[in-house]
């Protein structure tokens, strides 16, 4: 004999589950549409508590590699130009945001783009990046132009000290840690792995640290469902937002490694991911800290729209063969979370 | 001495770009091909196209749904034309975009225009996957993919016997920490899949659609676009069934639990007014490019942006924790 049974609650739908703290947004078919930002119509990827976006006391760790400028001006796309070659290479473990915690790493390298005017806005640009969790992945993606893919990514700093801070500030003291070891894998590949020591060296930072002209720019690329157009928008997010730098760093929480103390680093390549192929130079060190974070609606500076028939859909798009699959198509079955 | 090793070139890497198995770098390319970002290495590329599927696993809880609970998470201008919900898991293994676990709800729908032209479909108002990249491809069409952990196992019986001839099937679905549904039993094969199926099943002139709803990077505008998949391409089904694959289960034979979760309303806003049963069968798959039949826009005034904001900056509720996601 089955049973069969299913549970008619919300939590935190007052409708249906009365007293529950109001913390869930109302159904969005309850809503004003202007209200609904993304898909599902009926339950959205991310919904509108994720904003304002912000972040409290996450911890960066950043490696910096000097890489020959040919290679950086090969991934970066017009119209942006390469301003630098000192690069971040990045992991972050996200414990308090709107989005939930998550882990993430990234690559940004020093842009600048002039407009048709002769103004230039100075950026970092983010080339690559990966984070753990889907809600965050696709309001990366979709509004703003984060190109954000989903990987298995780990960040663990331990021994000599305590836990290291993850509390507010205020319920207590910095506690440094001695050891970092930091991995990111996808589709069966290890992409990238670091373990070391700080030995709190002096190291050269990226030339966007610490400078208020210096932004982030994105590039969103949206294509309709028919695949006929696709825009391209390059975003930009200032540095600063209603007076104050978004990202609010705590400096009595900054650690460094040198190169000698990074003592294990190996980059690679894969079917999935090119990142190891652009990438290669000299490792200058390692930067980390805890810093707190707004990200606020992104302006777009930069649009170009790519229109394409039936007969460039056959010719540009239709790269497989239908029913042939390829190594490309085979992977370890993915297991979300 | 520390090692540090770059390595840009791996025999994988070589040999899969010189058998073309791995599509030249985007911005090599004709710029025609490049429809999806990260523009140096995209989350999904061309390789994927056409996105074909072969021996996917569905297994399809069929159920009565209250019309009032339907027609609350139908979006205008769709129409529910009909109650019974076709609630199902598939296992894919060989696909365009790689292997990967799905689960989703599809609502008998019709769609009529201003000239009087209609469109019927099976809609769907939830979908969840455990790859990204397949995620984002169906996102693109309009699909409403989230990510969630998936399992879908058949097992019972000879176990050198294909999936259609075990005995035992069990299914689960959870996200943030959070089981949304679980359903498990045995195939008794004594309901007849046509007594219980709904009504777009093996119909040609039920397609598939799907809402879109993107938003721009100011969040000063969003799109609504309303897309349709017809059900043949190139004079066949898109959806070919492998008819000697089928299995059912009676509704007695089948263990069902369904909650609201503080992130996911699926099983409390459409939960079962009466389970008909199960129906597994074996199919291949393509999905073309879809028509957009439907489209309204949204505009928002830098205050109406504002009020959009439902949190207050740096405080964190109930659906700002859960257990850290990992990946992969």
């Amino acid at each position: 004999m089955g049973a069969f049974g299913h549970n008619a609650r919300v939590l935190g739908k007052d409708a249906l589950a009365p007293g529950l703290p109001p913390e869930v947004p109302p159904f969005p078919w309850e809503r004003d549409p202007k209200d609904i930002l993304c898909h599902a119509y009926a339950d959205p990827v991310f919904d509108n508590d994720i904003l304002p976006l912000t972040y409290t006391n996450s911890r960066w760790l950043a490696f910096i590699i000097d890489v020959p400028m040919e290679n950086l001006e090969k991934i970066v796309p017009e119209p942006l130009k390469v301003e630098d070659t000192k690069v971040e290479f990045w992991y972050v473990d996200h414990n308090h945001t709107m989005l939930g915690p998550y882990y993430e790493m990234g690559v940004t390298i020093a842009c600048s783009y002039t407009d048709e005017h002769g103004r230039t806005y100075y950026g970092g640009y983010y080339p690559y990046m990966y984070l753990s969790q889907d809600s965050a992945i696709f309001a990366g993606r979709e509004p703003f132009g984060f190109p954000k893919k989903k990987a298995h990514i780990r960040i663990i700093e331990h021994g000599g000290g305590y836990q290291r801070g993850e509390l507010p500030e205020g319920t207590g003291p910095f506690k440094p840690n001695r050891y970092f070891s930091v991995f990111l894998e996808r589709r069966g590949y290890l992409i990238h792995t670091a373990t070391g020591y700080y030995d709190n060296a002096k190291v050269p930072m990226p030339v966007f640290y610490g400078d208020p002209k210096w932004g982030r720019f994105n590039l969103k690329l949206t294509t309709s469902p028919d695949v006929k157009r696709t825009e391209w928008a390059l975003t930009y997010l200032p540095s600063e937002y209603e007076g104050e730098h978004r990202f609010q760093l705590r400096r009595n929480t900054i650690q460094t490694a040198s190169p000698d103390a990074i003592e294990t680093w190996f980059l690679q390549a894969t079917p999935f991911d090119n990142m190891g192929e652009y990438l290669e130079g000299e490792l200058l060190g390692l930067i980390a800290f805890n810093f707190d974070l707004i990200i606020p609606p992104a302006e777009t500076v930069w649009t170009k729209v790519v229109e394409r028939t039936d007969e460039d859909i056959q010719k540009h798009i239709m790269y497989s063969k239908p029913y042939q699959y390829t190594l490309r198509h085979d992977f370890p079955i993915p297991r979300y979370p | 001495m520390p090692t540090h090793l770059f390595v840009k070139d791996p025999p994988v890497v070589v040999e899969g770009k010189k058998r073309g198995e791995i599509p030249p770098m985007p911005l090599e390319r004709d710029e025609k091909s490049i429809f999806n970002f990260g523009v140096c290495d995209p989350l999904w590329d061309i390789d994927t196209f056409p996105l074909t599927y072969n021996d996917s696993r569905w297994i399809a809880f069929i159920y009565e749904a209250r019309m009032e609970d339907l027609v609350k998470i139908v979006p205008k201008p769709l129409e529910v034309v009909d109650t019974r919900v076709e609630f199902w898991y598939v296992r894919h293994k060989w696909t365009m975009l790689g292997p990967y676990y799905e689960m989703g709800v599809t609502i008998p729908c019709v769609y009529t225009d201003e000239h009087g032209n209609e469109w019927k479909g099976g809609y769907y108002p939830y979908m969840y996957l455990t790859g990204s990249a397949a995620t984002d491809a169906g996102r693109m069409l309009g699909f409403p993919k989230k990510c969630a952990y998936i399992v879908f196992h058949e097992h019972g019986g000879d176990v050198r016997k294909p999936d259609h001839e075990k005995d035992f099937f069990t299914c689960l679905i959870a996200r943030n920490g959070y089981v949304i549904h679980t359903a498990s039993g045995m195939y008794d094969d004594a309901v007849d899949a046509k007594d219980i199926s709904p009504i777009f099943y093996g119909k040609t002139d039920w397609g598939r659609f799907n809402l879109k709803i993107t938003s721009n990077s100011s969040l000063t505008k969003t799109v609504w676009e309303l897309t349709y998949l017809p059900s043949e391409w190139e004079g066949k089904h898109r959806f070919q069934l492998k008819p000697e694959t089928i299995r059912t289960a009676s509704p007695d034979n089948i263990v069902w639990f369904g909650q609201g979760t503080p992130f996911d309303n699926m099983c409390a806003a459409i939960p079962p007014k009466e389970l008909l049963g199960a129906i597994a069968f074996t199919f291949d798959l393509i999905i073309p490019p879809a028509q957009t039949i439907w489209t309204q826009t949204y505009t928002r005034t830098p205050s109406e942006v504002a009020k959009v904001c439902y949190s207050k900056p740096y405080r964190y509720g109930m659906r700002q924790y859960f257990p850290k996601p990992v990946g992969p």
